[in-house]
């Protein structure tokens, strides 16, 4: 029963990975409301669609806070 | 009457869902090597771009794609302990930005000194990467645009920073795959350690001596029986133990009686042998069904501290086993 268990998960897992990572589900769609967007790279949406069209994000200058990173951070 | 204990080995008892983890996992490490097959490079190139004034690639023809999507990768190459803000933008025909996405990159550099200790440092977080998938073929031009930088303390700096930028079509999301691969990994070893646990429990019972004594109703054909012997032993444990089995049928006959000898794990503690672990499996396949008594007694038994039998029916194997047949008639 459990291997057969274990074999029902291990197939479901590979066909929704493969599927999601063949299709490219994280990408961004072109002009697509619903996103599932996926970041690369620390690499954030700066909008969103409205009806279409690319609207920057109410946080896209909030970069002028931005501080470098590194292990001087927080020091 | 007892027919000869005939001992076979078999492949009768195999379960094929036990195989079935590890072929999936074969099949994600296969789609992982192979998702690169598909990509395409259209550029690579770099790009200087001065603070505040996008700069742009040649337009692309993106086209709607059943596999994959358009990565576009970015480095910016920047020098040590400078920040710097950039926006990857794609712009459709008429130059209108259809899609962004923001990164705050750095360099870092430095020097430590610490309990007479010194040494340097130096990191940093640079690549950006947008993977975007069409609705519709279009022609896209992508364009990179700095919004802020400056040096550590925090000045503006105005001088071009040069990106390195390269666009693939058709790229497969790894991380799905690596996430599937260690997933269906994860499950096919899980299937390992769980033959031995496959199949139902009829009999579990231990003795704080050398020998155990249990009976139980169980066999039948086509009935795989898997009788697991486990010894416990003290600081005198030798190195081998005689294990002897016996298998009485249901009038109390002795069907089966062998001495197997097994060796025995010594655990240690500096070099001092401190306890001994020894385990025995045996198959049975027992025809009829009916009531069967299992004896085992363990020899020496002065370092013997507990013996424990678990008797398994319908029992499974990954890999043909010897397996011993009782027959009465």
């Amino acid at each position: 029963m459990l291997t057969k268990l274990f074999a029902t998960i291990v197939v479901a897992i590979a066909a929704i990975t493969l599927t999601a990572g063949f299709t490219q589900q994280a990408a961004l769609v072109l002009r697509q409301e619903n996103q599932n967007h996926w970041a690369r790279h620390g690499t954030q949406t700066s909008g969103t669609y409205r009806s279409g069209v690319w609207v920057d994000s109410p946080t896209r200058n909030s970069y002028e806070n931005f501080r470098g990173g590194g292990p001087g951070v927080g020091k | 009457m007892h027919a000869h204990p005939k001992t076979q080995r078999t492949g009768h008892f195999i379960d094929i869902f036990l195989y079935i983890p590890w072929v999936v996992t074969g099949v994600m490490f296969l789609a992982l090597i192979l998702s690169g097959v598909v990509e395409r490079t259209l550029v690579s190139t770099s790009l200087f771009v001065d603070p505040k004034v996008p700069a742009q690639l040649n337009p692309i023809q993106l086209k709607k794609e059943p596999i994959g999507a358009l990565r576009i990768d970015v480095n910016a190459g920047l020098p040590s302990n400078q920040w710097v803000t950039y926006e990857i933008q794609v712009k459709d025909q008429q130059g209108k930005v259809i899609a962004s996405g923001l990164k705050q990159a750095w360099a870092e550099s430095g020097s430590w000194a610490e309990e007479g200790e010194s040494g340097s440092w130096a990191e940093d977080d640079l690549m950006a990467g947008l993977d975007i998938r069409a609705s519709q073929s279009e022609p896209i031009t992508i364009a990179i645009n700095v919004l802020d930088y400056t040096d550590t303390a925090g000045n503006e700096l105005n001088q071009p920073i040069r990106f390195g930028i390269t666009v693939k079509n058709g790229v497969v999301d790894d991380r799905f795959l690596w996430a599937g691969l260690f997933g269906t990994a994860f499950i096919a070893v899980l299937t390992l350690f769980s033959v031995a646990s496959t199949g139902k429990v009829v009999i579990n019972k231990s003795n704080r001596d050398s020998d155990v004594v249990a009976r139980t109703v169980t066999g039948g054909a086509e009935q795989l029986v898997r009788v697991l012997v486990k010894v416990q032993s003290d600081e005198h444990s030798p190195s081998t133990f005689n294990i002897r089995l016996t298998v009485h049928d249901a009038n109390g006959e002795q069907s089966y009686s062998k001495v197997h000898s097994v060796n025995v794990n010594h655990s240690k503690d500096d070099g001092v042998v401190k306890s001994g672990r020894s385990s025995l499996t045996t198959f049975f396949v027992l025809e009829p069904r009916t009531s069967y008594g299992f004896h085992v007694e363990v020899t020496p038994d002065v370092s013997v501290d507990r013996t424990r039998i678990i008797v398994r029916e319908n029992a499974r194997t990954l890999f043909p086993v010897d397996v011993i047949t009782l027959k009465s008639t």
